[in-house]
């Protein structure tokens, strides 16, 4: 019997651990007949950013976490954050993990490691302390609290100030007044305790951004198992698990939705809004997926092809 | 003996033999480590964990409480804060070492370290009670005891090191270190009356000064206030985060520094190079205890603990008793920073399954470090005041201690049957 | 009985007048004032401007992480890394400088392993690009100065306790 090591950074009680990572760990013990047993540590071994490597160096077997956490590593995320590209993490998820078996491989960018899938967030939205959230200028000169990742660049283009800082500080930068809104999915702000923090909402149809997840193996480690097995093991990760793991944010956005029932006034950005907004846009996802060709791929037609992924996925 | 307890025994073996503690947690980590995964995985989390785990924002507090604490030592307040407390006491008996306290528990509330509380105040105060023929047991006792208020009431070095270890808030740890701070000086002003009353010795009184004098001596207080409000009254605000306090803070201390006409390059030189060294040296210590707590998490040993008490009827309380009877052993050979870093990763997850608030457990954790810090044979604090008076023999100052221990021990037991109060502010 | 005091500074001691010395101290002084400077100037910008400092985080978490290694040659030199020597103060006199000696060498060698993979790391980091997040300030450059100053400051560790051998 082979046992993998987890590694996980989160608390146990965390949905991407408790309906993600659990599950996963038990699909692949059941799918490989016991033969594979993965087990979850019980206390992080570093900081979030550093999963990635330990995945490479074998530090762990199988770690999971957040490419945006290693600025300049992962160009090819740049294709699944843009604006405006869905409503459902689900379908977001799947249409990314057959676009990055496609045309985001190749780039190299995760040859060290065997991929078990990567997926994305629910959409990001605008959460306001106050203010008119019907007006095109709601946004301007607000301070917005952004973490990493394209959002910092999001809210720079729609003319907001970003206040830095990680997602555990969002409460205090909220409840200090020193941030006057955050961009999050619904999700996020109930799991960060900010919903008696704010009074708005602005939900853009597509998304403002989304967040790219991986779960990856150590490469020797997969290696080292029976052909078997890895057949076995894939048939319960990539797309299935991209699946879950989509699915899993979509209950949690719509949990964290109706925690917000008569506390946040959720109202749709209007045609107005989104007509500057895209224009403010445009040009950041031009950037964007500029940066992600410079990693060798075909960032155009990776951008159609999750477009029309994430279309197939959402009329079904 | 199985995996981790060779790998304590180990550690424990190369401590006591003078190894420093960086690198004596660091070895067994990575021995142990490199045991369990194999040597080049193990290797390479030893560079991540050196490299990545200082590269975090909430970590820049220390320095900069360091170099706070620093400016305000440098400043000459507590000389001023001595004076005003005196003025409150001088009619009691045993007002000077009163005053002493007070002091203390005022100068703890700008400066994040007890040594340094009570290094500085053993200059200011120990002068003043020795002239009115204080007995060395009491007045060494009173500055060394009220110094180790310096790390419970905020801002403190050492629960900022808790919070990091144990993913607590660090503000709320501040807030909750305010009412055991103000209980312990009240119950150091109690063992200085008990200590009177049992010296026999015929201390002078002063006359009562008027209110209107009495009031009139804070005066000199003010720029210890202020900061003092500056500080926690930004946080409770919210004018900056917890976080940026420590920059806020130290900025708003060189200004007091300047403004108290004490500034000069090289003292500044001399606090930059005193902060640069002392942060380099915790952070070395933080790192060491982090690739050993790697090894704790991958030997499995917390799980085996929890099944022990499990086992063993798992008493709540018990467990927090058996874990205070752990801190004062340990704490008698120890000095504060170690055992916190030595401990903190093994007991939290234990403490939290138990179902207690972590912030609580922080300030029980403080608390009982105090206590390391004033009783034999290593009491940092008591060192503090030997190099400072070195006529005084080592033994009357931890004789003089006896009734501040006491006193500390009422403080524990008050801590652990109202955790309400701790967490009152927070 | 120990000398340093691990949670903090007692009141400063003033600076040796090496060389070496005060220019860590200026380095690493500046580094110290620019984070509070930087914390300073990103509240006031957010109140009064509404234009907090761009990056500011992470350059602190930057200079947070030079401070810390370029401060512990000076440690070393200084002898004033914490240890537990209730034991050792016991011991015969002729044994302490070899007792010394011998915990120092196996210090230096950790720190000597600790500084190897921090250089194996960087390289790493450098081959993926490694960056921060708004500025995009490459990181592999401060991993390469982190292990270089470990690397002195294990040099410096053997040396001095070499030279009090020697006396
Ligand atoms: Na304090
Ligand atoms: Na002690």
């Amino acid at each position: 019997q082979t046992t993998l090591t987890v590694a996980n950074w989160l608390p146990p009680s965390h949905p991407l651990v408790s309906e993600v990572i659990v599950p996963m760990t038990e699909q692949i013990a059941e799918a490989t007949g016991g033969t594979v047993k993965a087990t979850i540590l019980p206390a992080p071994l570093g900081p979030p950013g550093a999963h990635f490597d330990f995945a490479v160096n074998g530090v762990a077997d199988i770690t999971f976490g957040v490419q945006g956490y290693n600025p300049g590593r992962f160009r090819t995320t740049n294709v699944v954050e843009l604006p405006f590209l869905g409503e459902s993490a689900e379908d977001i998820s799947v249409a990314y993990w057959r676009v990055w078996e496609k045309y985001l491989q190749p780039a190299g960018e995760y040859d060290q490691v065997k991929v078990l899938a990567v997926f994305s967030h629910g959409p990001g939205e605008v959460f306001l302390k106050d203010g008119d959230p019907s007006a095109t200028d709601v946004l301007k000169n607000r301070k917005i609290r952004v973490g990493g990742g394209i959002v910092h660049e999001v809210v720079s283009a729609l003319g907001a100030v970003p206040v830095e800082g990680p997602s555990s500080k969002a409460y205090e930068l909220l409840s200090q007044g020193v941030a006057d809104g955050i961009t999050f999915p619904y999700e996020s702000v109930a799991y960060f305790k900010l919903i008696p923090q704010l009074k708005t909402a602005i939900s853009v149809p597509g998304g403002l951004f989304n967040t790219s997840f991986y779960i990856v193996m150590n490469k020797a480690k997969w290696d080292s198992l029976t052909e078997e097995q890895q057949a076995q093991i894939d048939s319960v990760t990539g797309e299935a698990l991209a699946r879950m793991a989509g699915q899993m944010w979509d209950r949690a956005d719509a949990a964290g939705r109706a925690e917000m029932e008569g506390k946040i006034a959720i109202s749709p950005a209007t045609e107005d809004q989104m007509a500057e907004w895209r224009a403010a846009l445009q040009p950041l996802t031009d950037a964007k997926l500029a940066e992600a060709a410079s990693a060798g791929i075909d960032a155009e037609a990776a951008h159609d092809m999750l477009a029309a992924e994430i279309a197939a996925e959402a009329a079904k | 003996m199985n995996h981790w307890q060779v790998g304590i025994l180990v550690l424990l073996v190369l401590l006591f033999a003078g190894m420093p503690i960086a690198f004596a947690l660091t070895l067994v980590g990575l021995v142990g480590v490199i045991s369990i995964i194999g040597m080049q995985p193990a290797l390479a989390l030893l560079g991540s964990t050196f490299f990545d785990s200082g590269r975090d924002y909430s970590l820049s507090v220390l320095p900069l409480f360091l170099m706070m604490g620093n400016f305000v030592v440098q400043s000459g307040i507590a000389g001023e804060l001595y004076k005003a407390a005196y003025a409150w006491t001088r009619h009691r008996k045993g007002g000077l070492a009163s005053a002493t306290v007070l002091a203390c528990g005022a100068f703890s509330s700008v400066c994040g370290s007890s040594m340094a509380t009570a290094a500085t105040m053993a200059r200011i105060a120990l002068p003043s009670m020795r002239k009115f023929g204080y007995p060395d047991r009491l007045s060494t006792a009173s500055i060394a005891a009220g110094g180790t208020l310096g790390i419970l009431i905020p801002p403190s070095v050492i629960l900022v090191f808790y919070g990091i270890m144990t993913q607590q808030d660090i503000g709320r740890l501040f807030l909750a270190g305010i009412i055991p701070g103000v209980i312990g000086v009240i119950g150091y002003m109690i063992a200085v009356r008990i200590s009177v009353a049992l010296s026999g010795h015929d201390l002078p009184v002063e006359p009562k000064l008027p209110l209107k004098d009495r009031i009139m001596a804070l005066k000199g207080t003010a720029g210890a206030i202020l900061l003092f409000v500056y500080v926690m009254g930004g946080i409770y605000l919210g004018v900056f985060t917890p976080t940026e306090s420590a920059g806020m803070g130290a900025g708003g201390a060189l200004l007091l520094l300047i403004l108290s006409r004490r500034f000069s390059w090289k003292g500044l030189l001399d606090v930059l190079y005193d902060t640069m060294k002392t942060t380099a040296m915790m952070f070395f210590i933080l790192f060491g205890a982090l690739t050993f707590s790697n090894y704790v998490n991958m030997s499995g040993m917390t799980t085996d603990i929890q099944a022990f008490i499990e086992t063993w009827g798992g008493n709540r309380w018990g467990v927090i008793l058996i874990i205070l009877a752990i801190y004062l052993v340990l704490g008698c050979v120890f000095e504060s920073l170690s055992m916190i870093m030595l401990t903190v990763p093994v007991l939290y997850p234990i403490v939290a399954a138990q179902g207690f608030d972590l912030i609580w457990f922080g300030i029980f954790v403080v608390v009982v470090t105090e206590i390391s810090l004033i009783t034999p044979p290593v009491g940092m604090n008591a060192f503090v005041l030997r190099s400072v008076v070195p006529d005084v023999p080592i033994g009357t100052i931890f004789r003089g201690l006896v009734p501040f221990v006491a006193i500390d021990l009422v403080r524990v037991a008050v801590i652990i049957l109202l955790p309400g109060l701790v967490l009152f502010l927070t | 009985m120990p000398e340093t005091d691990p949670s903090s500074g007692k009141r400063p001691e003033p600076v040796p007048r090496t060389l070496g010395r005060r220019v860590l101290a200026a380095v690493c002084g500046t580094m110290l004032m620019a984070m509070m400077a930087l914390t300073v100037c990103d509240v006031i910008g957010r109140y009064v401007f509404a234009h907090p400092v761009t990056g500011a985080t992470e350059l602190t978490e930057m200079m947070l992480v030079g401070v810390i290694f370029l401060g512990l040659p000076a440690v070393s030199l200084d002898r004033d890394h914490v240890a537990v020597d209730i034991l050792t103060d016991r011991l015969p006199g002729w044994i302490q400088p070899w007792r010394e000696l011998l915990v120092s060498i196996l210090s230096a060698a950790i720190l000597g392993v600790i500084s190897w993979r921090i250089w194996i790391y960087a390289g790493q980091i450098a081959s993926y690009g490694g960056a921060t997040n708004s500025l995009r300030l490459p990181v592999a450059p401060l991993g390469y100065l982190c292990a270089t100053a470990g690397a002195v400051a294990a040099v410096f560790m053997a040396v001095v306790a070499l030279r009090d051998l020697r006396r």
